[in-house]
């Protein structure tokens, strides 16, 4: 078969970077949005847009029944999930095959299987892949958890057995301090997830995040595409990640690999996945455990399209179609080196706390090997209602100091004003001799964070500039280009909005 | 006639002066700015460098080599209260307040927890910036607050 409309159940950036890729292989696209995204680029870059509720992501992007009926009502063939919202949601990939809907994805079963953890756990050891000790206990009640716990041995991650994101995860470093972290974390499961189950697991010491691609066809064929290091975190979520990472031998690069399609091949994965490992120690004697399976399309899968040369996006819609994947393992390298940097609307030196507000000025930098995958536009504004991930600038070079020269030069000429953002935390952390150096784990920006968020004085440069700026000179507040983005309606039937944007 | 300014952030102030010819000085110092386009200057002695510039209100947000600067431009004596120096603490986001742990009364201490608000999906801890009793309390859980306004009044 072939796809001829995609709807893209999704926002920002990555309903951005499908609708691109719907745009280039000859497929319409269909993207849809919340009432407080009715004026989001996301809803300009694709062929046709449907409304589908209030701005609270529990009424629109989560709500199953509506993102099908839109598919249908639009006559869509398939649905792109994206990342987060409903992209590892079993029962909504059901939902789309039940409604005749190609869901870009992995089948129902498999999304079911790896959302388990314990099922995953089962199937990564049935398929000789190390993981790392842990439980999700019978017993969850704080009681049960801390026995949990001392079993594994402290310090100890209890985490939210639904979850992913770093959303509802604590460290338990004694099991007297565990009462109020093991609460914390079964509220932000539940908030998060509407699960309150918890997970416990041995925290690994300082250890990196190396995830690797697969990719499976309906056809029996898996292959992998390389690592991608994601040690750079904050709050246990990613901020910067790489391709090839600095701690793989050849020799552990292929043993991951060869674990990564052993558990794919086990799970019967079909299409975009990425299996998740905590590396220990480095060179050849490095070991990896197994952490995770995430049936889906990654935040950070411009890095491997950058050193693979591949298209993810594209394969995907190929394999869900029916069709076999356009690469063998043989025809798969990594050249050169790339880096993705997450631009957050964030507080770095407020805890990283997310921040929500207007983008006065937001100009993309634009340069060789520099990829901007954006959902906002100057005048836009950062909600309060979704994930605060501004953009993601994705370098390319033939080393990895070039690319860290390249990525911190594009960084600088990414003005972004109006809302406080992590820009400046991040050339800070490109350019800590430590980053350099290549000496990396998921405590980096914890154990950095003296020298990480140090300020500087206001240069008078900058003070001047303030000065000088006149109402002539500045952007004001008040620009009016966001809201002057397409036609206002506000009909009753939502089905009669659908909107065409031409090609 | 040169115009006369304070320029301040959450360091200092600094006089700020433009003459007739919009050369700008700062404590005096001559630093050269050129307006290129709507919200970018060259800025310094020589080639100058780039900065970006954008208004809200009397705040002037500034990106000058990966930094951000936020900066009040104020006319002399039209000087605002500065932010930081009464006892009323805010969120600083649109957020929900899902526990409120003190009642009026209440002796904290620098770095208590007084109330968790929730915002995209994230428990977010409102702490105290130093030892006080707290005098009155502005919300409950379950409430949708909006930042800058007060939350608790800490004395």
């Amino acid at each position: 078969m072939t796809l001829r409309r995609v709807l893209i159940a999704n926002r920002g950036e990555i309903a951005i970077r499908i609708a691109r890729a719907c745009r280039e292989s000859g497929i319409q696209s269909v993207a849809v949005y919340s009432e407080a995204d009715k004026d989001a680029p996301h809803v300009r870059a694709a062929d046709f847009a449907v409304p589908i509720g209030a701005a609270a992501s529990a009424q629109s992007y989560l709500s199953i029944s509506t993102i099908v009926d839109a598919a249908r009502a639009t006559g869509c063939d398939a649905v792109h999930p994206g990342y987060g919202f409903l992209s590892q949601n079993a029962a909504f990939a059901r939902a789309c095959e039940e409604a005749r809907l190609v869901f870009i994805g992995p089948p129902a079963d498999v999304l079911e299987r790896m959302g388990s953890k314990i099922a995953a756990r089962q199937l990564m050891t049935s398929a000789g892949v190390p993981i790392v000790p842990g439980d999700t206990p019978a017993d969850q009640t704080e009681s049960g958890i801390v026995a949990a716990a001392e079993r594994v041995g402290f310090p100890a991650l209890v985490k939210a057995s639904a979850g992913g994101g770093g959303k509802g995860m604590r460290i338990v470093r004694d099991s007297a301090s565990a009462g109020a972290l093991i609460a914390a974390a079964r509220r932000e499961a539940i908030a998060a997830f509407g699960d309150g189950t918890l997970y416990v697991e041995r925290l690994i010491d300082r250890p990196r995040h190396v995830e690797i691609q697969v990719f499976g066809d309906t056809h029996g064929h898996i292959v992998h595409l390389f690592e991608r290091e994601c040690s750079i975190q904050r709050r246990h979520q990613k901020v910067i990640e790489e391709s090839p990472s600095t701690a793989l031998t050849p020799r552990v690069r292929s043993a991951m690999g060869d674990a990564a399609v052993a558990a794919a091949r086990a799970a019967k994965y079909v299409n975009a996945g990425t299996i998740e490992f905590l590396l220990e120690g480095s060179g050849d004697s490095a070991r990896f455990y197994c952490l995770e399976m995430n049936t889906r399309l990654q935040v950070e899968h411009p890095v491997t399209e950058a050193v693979t040369g591949v298209d993810l996006v594209r394969a995907q819609f190929t394999v869900a179609a029916g069709g076999e994947l356009p690469w063998t393992q043989a025809q798969l390298m990594q050249h050169g080196h790339a880096i993705e940097c997450r631009v957050y609307a964030e507080d770095p030196a407020n805890g990283f706390l997310p921040q929500a507000g207007p983008l006065l000025l937001y100009r993309e930098p634009s340069a060789p090997g520099v990829r901007v995958d954006s959902g906002c536009v100057e005048g836009g504004t950062v909600s309060v209602n979704y994930d605060p991930l501004i953009a993601k600038v994705t370098v390319a070079a033939e080393s990895r100091p070039a690319a860290i020269q390249r990525a911190a030069a594009a960084l600088r000429a990414f003005p972004i004003l109006g809302i406080r953002t992590n820009l400046p935390f991040m050339i800070r952390l490109l350019e800590h001799p430590d980053f350099a150096a290549g000496h990396l784990h998921t405590g980096f920006i914890e154990e950095h964070a003296d020298a990480l968020l140090m300020r500087h004085d206001t240069p008078a440069e900058a003070f001047a500039a303030a000065a000088a700026a006149t109402e002539a000179s500045v952007v004001p507040p008040s620009r009016e280009a966001a809201s002057s983005v397409g036609p206002a309606f506000r009909p009753a039937d939502p089905w009669a909005t659908i909107r065409g944007w031409g090609r | 006639m040169a115009r006369t300014l304070i320029v301040r952030d959450d360091r200092g102030e600094h006089h700020a002066s433009i003459d007739d010819n919009g050369r700008v000085s700062i404590d005096d110092v001559v630093t050269p700015v050129v307006t290129v386009a709507p919200g970018v200057v060259r800025v310094g002695d020589g080639a100058g460098r780039t900065a970006w510039v954008a208004a809200a209100g009397d705040v002037r947000w500034v990106y000058l080599d990966g930094e951000v600067f936020e900066i009040d431009v104020l006319r002399p004596g039209s000087r605002r209260r500065s932010a930081s120096a009464h006892g009323l603490l805010s969120a600083p986001m649109p957020a929900t307040v899902i526990r409120v742990d003190v009642s009026p009364g209440a002796i904290v201490r620098r770095g208590d927890t007084l109330i968790i608000l929730e915002t995209m999906k994230m428990e977010l801890p409102i702490r105290t910036p130093s030892d006080g009793v707290v005098k009155a309390i502005h919300c409950r859980p379950g409430d949708l607050v909006q930042p800058g306004v007060p939350l608790v009044d800490l004395e």
